[in-house]
């Protein structure tokens, strides 16, 4: 049996919006008569708000110990926190990296600035959300964590408009500054956890320097809150591509945690076996993106494997992206996966598998 | 090279012709058909009635418009990878997914060995071919999409069910030249999502079409295709029909960069905004393209399927490509 005290289930991100009975349709009903003049815009929110009610219970019901809001509320991972800067047009459809999902592409007219929070009320209503919840949930070790595009993922996804930011490094730099001051004002609505993604690094390795940069202001509001006495963590996670070949560089990044996604390369099981990790790292072995099923013994033996060489053995087990990608129930059964996985590392019996219930 | 092919074809076309990218709007009565079908208040052959009918709508409404080469307007579809997959053994339904906005799609799940089950589009091309004498293309979505757009759960990889997709889309392809059809179209539009596959895709796209005596055609979109031009040439098509609005004519420094070899169908209005283009912008467009591809090449079209759009808003952006295709030709 492992030591798992320290092996935490964390979800990665977005949550189906949408499920097959006509209650789980409220949100689409409600866009499309908004957008036909027959709703406001405050029907609108009330149906996010039930969104993202169910989908908070949904994870805390499966145990997971940091849920997010499911980023109900998101058009996109690019345009929802880029588009409500100053300088930042939002413009057509782009393919979101290789899903069959497509985000709108911000312009940059003039340096983006932001003029106040954009996602705190987002995070205060998860947390009071989950404060309602029946008991044990509410009572237990949950806690929300707040997803945010990171800075070179929003850069690289924009285009530029604008003589000051044609250069990536000052777009993503101006991005930086943006999410700096989110993570300071997150922070002081009590935000304890907060990932960073950055996908577009896997695909353009080549850009690593501008990431590194980049990510600066953010660890350094990090570094401020917590010099203030209170508690914050930043991740950085990255997905859908091959993790390894930035493997060594990514965990040597001074995060919190770096989460990985194992599905495009699972001999990276084996490295982390052998090599270790100086860091926590987020466990992306489910995955988010096809409704097959795994076996929990097998996560449970991938885990294993990896843990003794993680510092303190503090990992975070998810799935290896957001589950919106998933039809609501095999995105359900895969939160159940979570936990079915760490019991079987416990060596305790595995309950039937078909999600959390 | 593809005019000498449509000829032998027997398909004489004017410069610029105008076509479409595959579906259609459906018209209220239609949507709300199919609402009341998937609850069970009307039987398939009422819904078949109503498609019919709607297909003939939009049939004669492109003849009205003056389009040179039709499409069926797909009224007896919802999606692109799901109308394959819901009459193909080897999928499962699976529920809904959003595409984007407040999009949503049910996407398939491959469970078992992948067959064709007999013509699964036939009957429409035969149907809206009968009602013009314009030529109208056969419309099928390409083996690498519906591959990407499934999820899976039977084949080994990604190759081994593409694959397996092409030799049942192949089928299709084989039953529409039989019935006559002599331009088909076969969507990719997952073409540039992973471009280290490309050679999957093209070797799924020979599988499906070598040896087989049609125009082939083939559509892809909101892509990165900066990541795979000109390898992308080498698909074994007729004619690339792709999204040049929406994407800001960023392709044609590619093609400058390196000739684009095929002939293109070219789209000049945006399928996503309800703002109709002026005409003139299109034929902006049109001047831009001629200048890299040669004008016997090019063809007119909206970005993507205009289903997205209002009858009104989809009848007016297909005047536009209509109009800017007319000032071209002089």
């Amino acid at each position: 049996m492992a030591a798992t005290k320290c092996l935490y289930l964390s979800h990665t991100g977005s949550y189906p919006r949408i499920g097959d009975s006509t209650e789980l349709q409220v949100l689409r009903r409600t866009t499309a008569a908004v957008d036909r003049g027959q709703a406001t815009q405050s029907d609108l929110r009330s149906a996010e708000d039930d969104m993202t009610r169910r989908a908070i219970s949904d994870q805390a019901r499966a145990g997971v110990d940091f849920i997010t809001d499911g980023m109900i509320r998101w058009y996109d991972p690019i345009s929802h926190f880029a588009g409500k800067l100053a300088g930042v047009e939002i413009r057509g459809l782009l393919r979101f990296f290789d899903t069959n999902f497509y985000f709108r592409q911000p312009a940059l007219i003039a340096r983006p600035t932001r003029g106040g929070p954009v996602l705190k009320h987002e995070y205060e209503f998860a947390r009071e959300a989950l404060t309602h919840l029946p008991s044990p949930h509410s009572e237990s070790r949950t806690k929300v964590k707040q997803v945010l595009t990171g800075p070179y993922t929003l850069a690289k996804s924009s285009l530029s408009q604008d003589g000051a930011t044609h250069d990536l490094a000052e777009r993503a730099g101006a991005y930086a500054e943006a999410l700096a001051q989110e993570i300071g004002d997150l922070a002081a609505a009590g935000a304890e956890f907060i990932q960073i993604d950055e996908p577009a690094i896997l695909k353009y390795p080549a850009d690593w320097a501008i990431l590194e940069q980049a990510l600066v202001p953010l660890l350094r509001a990090r570094d401020q809150v917590v010099k203030s006495g209170e508690s914050l963590k930043l991740a950085l996670y990255v997905y859908f591509r091959d993790c390894a070949p930035l493997y060594t560089r990514l965990v040597n990044l001074p995060f919190d945690a770096i989460g990985l996604d194992f599905t495009y390369n699972w001999a990276l099981v084996e490295r982390i076996s052998q090599e270790g990790s100086p860091r926590p790292l987020g466990l992306g072995l489910i995955d988010g993106r096809n409704t097959k099923l795994e076996d929990p013994a097998t996560v449970a033996a991938q885990i294993e494997k990896m843990l003794a060489k993680i510092p303190g053995g503090v990992a975070y087990l998810g799935p290896s992206c957001g589950l919106e990608y998933l039809p609501r129930d095999r995105a359900l059964a895969k939160l159940g996966l979570l936990k079915q996985s760490r019991a079987a590392l416990m060596g305790m019996p595995v309950a039937a598998s078909g999600g959390a219930q | 090279m593809s005019r000498v092919k449509l000829e032998a074809l027997g398909v004489k076309l004017p410069l610029f012709p105008t076509t479409s990218v595959g579906s259609f709007p459906k018209p209220d009565y239609l949507t709300k058909a199919r609402a009341e079908f998937s609850h069970g208040k009307i039987n398939q052959s009422e819904l078949t009635d109503l498609e019919r009918k709607a297909t003939q709508f939009w049939i004669s409404k492109q003849e009205e418009l003056g389009i040179d080469v039709l499409v069926d307007g797909e009224m007896y579809r919802g999606d692109m990878v799901a109308y394959f997959a819901e009459r193909m053994p080897g999928f499962t339904t699976g529920g809904l997914v959003r595409s984007y906005g407040n999009r949503y799609y049910h996407k398939p799940i491959i469970t078992g060995a992948i067959e064709w089950p007999g013509p699964l589009t036939m009957e429409w091309w035969k149907y809206a071919q009968s009602l013009t004498k314009k030529p109208v293309k056969g419309m099928l979505t390409g083996a690498y999409t519906i591959m990407d757009w499934s999820f899976n759960e039977y084949y080994p990889d990604r190759r081994a069910t593409a694959m397996a997709l092409a030799a049942a889309i192949r089928k299709e392809v084989e039953a529409l030249i039989a019935a006559g059809c002599r331009i088909v179209q076969i969507d990719e539009p997952a073409l540039s999502v992973r471009p280290e596959e490309l050679p999957i895709a093209i070797e799924a796209m020979r599988k499906t079409t070598e040896g087989l005596n049609a125009y082939f055609i083939t559509h892809a979109c909101y892509g990165a295709f900066e990541e795979i031009y000109p390898g992308m040439l080498e698909m074994p098509v007729d004619n690339f029909d792709l999204e040049m609005s929406n994407s800001e004519l960023d392709m044609l420094g590619l093609f400058r960069q390196s000739p684009f070899t095929k002939d293109i169908s070219f789209g000049v209005v945006d399928v996503h905004s309800h703002v109709i283009e002026d005409p003139s912008a299109a034929q902006n467009c049109l001047r831009d393209a001629q200048d890299v591809i040669a004008r016997q090449s090019i063809w007119v079209d909206p970005d993507c399927g205009l289903k997205t759009r209002t009858v009104e808003e989809a009848i007016d952006k297909l005047r536009v490509c209509v109009e800017a295709a007319a000032a071209m030709r002089g």
